[in-house]
């Protein structure tokens, strides 16, 4: 039935559409949940956080959480602002070196042809399986005889080649039909004005994907600031956000918990909505036939 | 000289492979370079620490080396390993079907000219950025991810009167879990929609003239379409589910990591372990969802060798008959 509204490509709404909306709708509410209980816990006041049994929607909204957070964060030595301009500096700096590097090497990999290429996805492959939570020990160890302990590199070089954006990236350079890079060469691009002018317009999608996937893997990064940086002021505020919430008592803690998730979930979905209408109308264009 | 420039052309071509190749090098040299420092070298010195006793001391790390202790006593002496991998297994093969083909349904339904499908998309892309990170955590904690619990008991209930045991715990548990494994299918939603788009409507439209219903454009020309896909999208469910901190061998490793009866060592075997059974349910996943590309040759090449050997066999009856029809 999929299959029959794309063919027919009915302007406006029709009655047999309705058999789709019947599953969509459902499934639908079910995805909304989780970002609506969000919000609702974030305006929950303690009672009804801690009510039994839990309830999902808030009764008495309140901002007594956020309030408690602001108070919290005043009486630090470092200021609020400092802990956001690390974040956003470091996600920034993540998210462009990222994207430069891997479709660099996806278009190496999947366009090219050169000695070593078997091994080198392979090794991508590995950095892939692996669990990641093993490379803690000799990462540090790294880190620090490179001598980029408590530095902001140390924030953004571990985690620059994620090796499961490349994989998605090569997916998609290898849906890029040769024919069109050829056709670019016998114009006369050399291999960077193909890359330029050919790879990356048409992966655009994929790195809309590639950037949405990162960015939570960067926003959300605790690991890089408790294990490399010792100086707070270097810290994240992902980090803050975290020590907030255990360090003050767990049962005042779950109330600023509750705040800071909304605080840190809030860039995500504003990235997430943005990138995301890329991500669609980037994707029919596939330039042959 | 010129002599001299074709050996130099020739050496190396020898050593970088076919023309003009530097450019590949050039591409790949910054990624080369993070992967082997960030990526290959901390693998490496995991699988050395994997052999050893590892001591973390005020002076750094100390190692002595043990062999292979460390994974005998993961196999023979350590309960906990064997049975939450046991427990992985099944997750993975419950969940990663379900996690595709859904992926799959709701991409098809994505892909319809809807009314406010903008809306729909979005929010079915929704999870991806709920799932990762911390919030999740707080969301299980807090029961939101679960069915009600009531209807939870007549599932099982109704799930242990025809199955076995062993498999009643994790079929409810996936009942249980549904909301959770719905969320899961962002980022393979995203990817089946994109290659979904790709599909030339001219052959939807040629096949429709010809008279296939959209049952049977789905089977011949949608589903062969998106088949590296399906493959990716498995594989990516596959080290998603094997890595994400919700998994209980996952949380062993960790653990056992700052434990100072096990220590670095040991749990750096465990993950060599848990990489090792991700690995052989990867090479699995190729073979059932990369191996059917070839079915039709496979049985063209089977009719062949089906026929010599009855032409092998006819001969020798021929001859068998001749030689009693001579006596």
């Amino acid at each position: 039935m999929a299959i029959k509204g794309n063919l027919a490509n009915p302007r406006k709404f029709q009655k047999d559409q309705l058999k789709i909306y019947a599953v969509l709708i459902p499934i639908t509410l079910i995805m909304v949940l989780p970002i609506v209980y969000i919000v609702n816990h974030a305006f929950k006041p303690l009672e009804e956080l801690f009510a039994y049994p839990p309830k999902f929607f808030v009764t008495n909204p309140s901002f007594t959480n956020f309030f408690k957070l602001v108070s919290a964060t005043a009486s630090s030595t470092v200021p609020f602002s400092r802990y956001l301009f690390n974040s956003i500096f470091v996600t920034v700096c993540v998210l462009g070196f990222t994207l430069m590097f891997t479709t660099m090497a996806a278009f190496a990999l999947s366009k090219m042809d050169f000695k070593g290429k078997k091994i080198l996805s392979t090794m991508n492959d590995i950095g892939l399986y692996f669990v990641a939570i093993a490379l803690q020990i000799p990462r540090y160890l790294i880190v620090d005889k490179l001598g980029m302990h408590d530095t902001y590199i140390a924030h953004i070089l571990p985690i620059v080649v994620l090796p499961v954006g490349l994989l998605l990236l090569k997916q998609f350079v290898d849906g890029v039909p040769s024919a069109l890079i050829e056709a670019a060469h016998i114009d006369g691009a050399g291999e960077f004005k193909t890359y330029t002018s050919i790879i990356l317009p048409l992966v655009k999608p994929a790195m809309a994907t590639v950037s949405i996937l990162m960015f939570q893997e960067v926003w959300n990064n605790t690991e890089t600031s408790s294990m490399y940086i010792d100086t707070d002021a270097f810290k994240t505020f992902a980090f803050y956000m975290q020590t907030l919430s255990s360090n003050t008592n767990s049962v005042a803690g779950q109330g600023l918990a509750a705040a800071a998730t909304l605080i840190m979930f809030i860039p995500n979905v504003v990235l997430f909505i943005t990138m995301q209408s890329r991500v669609m109308s980037t994707m029919a264009t596939s330039g042959i036939k | 000289m010129k002599e001299n420039k074709t050996l130099l052309k020739k050496v190396k071509s020898r050593m970088f492979g076919r023309e003009a190749n530097w450019y590949a090098y050039i591409f790949l040299l910054p990624w080369i370079i993070g992967i082997a420092f960030f990526v290959i070298r901390p693998l490496a010195l995991a699988i050395y620490y994997s052999f050893c006793e590892v001591n973390i001391t005020a002076r750094g790390i100390v190692c002595e080396w043990i062999g292979f202790d460390n994974f005998q006593e993961i196999w023979v002496k350590d309960i906990n390993f064997i049975e939450q991998e046991l427990s992985f297994l099944i997750q993975v093969i419950l969940q990663v079907p379900i996690i595709v083909i859904f992926a799959l349904l709701a991409a098809l339904l994505l892909n319809t000219n809807l009314k406010g499908k903008g809306i729909f998309r979005t929010i079915f892309f929704l999870p991806v950025i709920v799932v990762s990170g911390p919030i999740i955590n707080e969301l299980q904690g807090q029961g939101a991810t679960s069915v009600a619990s009531s209807d939870q008991m007549i599932v099982t209930q109704v799930i242990s009167s025809f199955l076995p045991e062993w498999l009643v715990e994790p079929i409810s548990g996936l009942f249980s879990q549904l909301i959770l494994i719905l969320w899961y299918s962002g980022i393979q939603i995203i990817m089946f929609l994109a290659i979904l788009q790709k599909i030339d409507l001219n052959m939807i439209e040629a096949a429709k003239i010809d008279g296939a219903t959209g049952w049977e454009i789905f089977w011949k020309i949608t589903l062969p379409a998106i088949r590296s896909i399906i493959l990716l999208n498995a594989v990516y469910t596959l080290v998603y589910l094997a890595n994400s901190g919700t998994n209980g061998v996952i949380n062993l490793i960790s653990a056992a990591m700052l434990k100072a009866t096990r220590g670095y060592g040991y749990a750096s075997s465990m993950a060599w372990m848990h990489s090792l059974i991700v690995l052989v349910l990867l090479g699995l996943i190729f073979l059932m969802l990369k191996g059917k590309a070839d079915a039709f040759l496979k049985k063209q090449k089977k009719i062949a060798k089906e026929n010599k050997r009855r032409e092998r066999q006819r001969r020798r009856w021929e001859a068998d008959a001749k030689k009693r029809a001579d006596a």
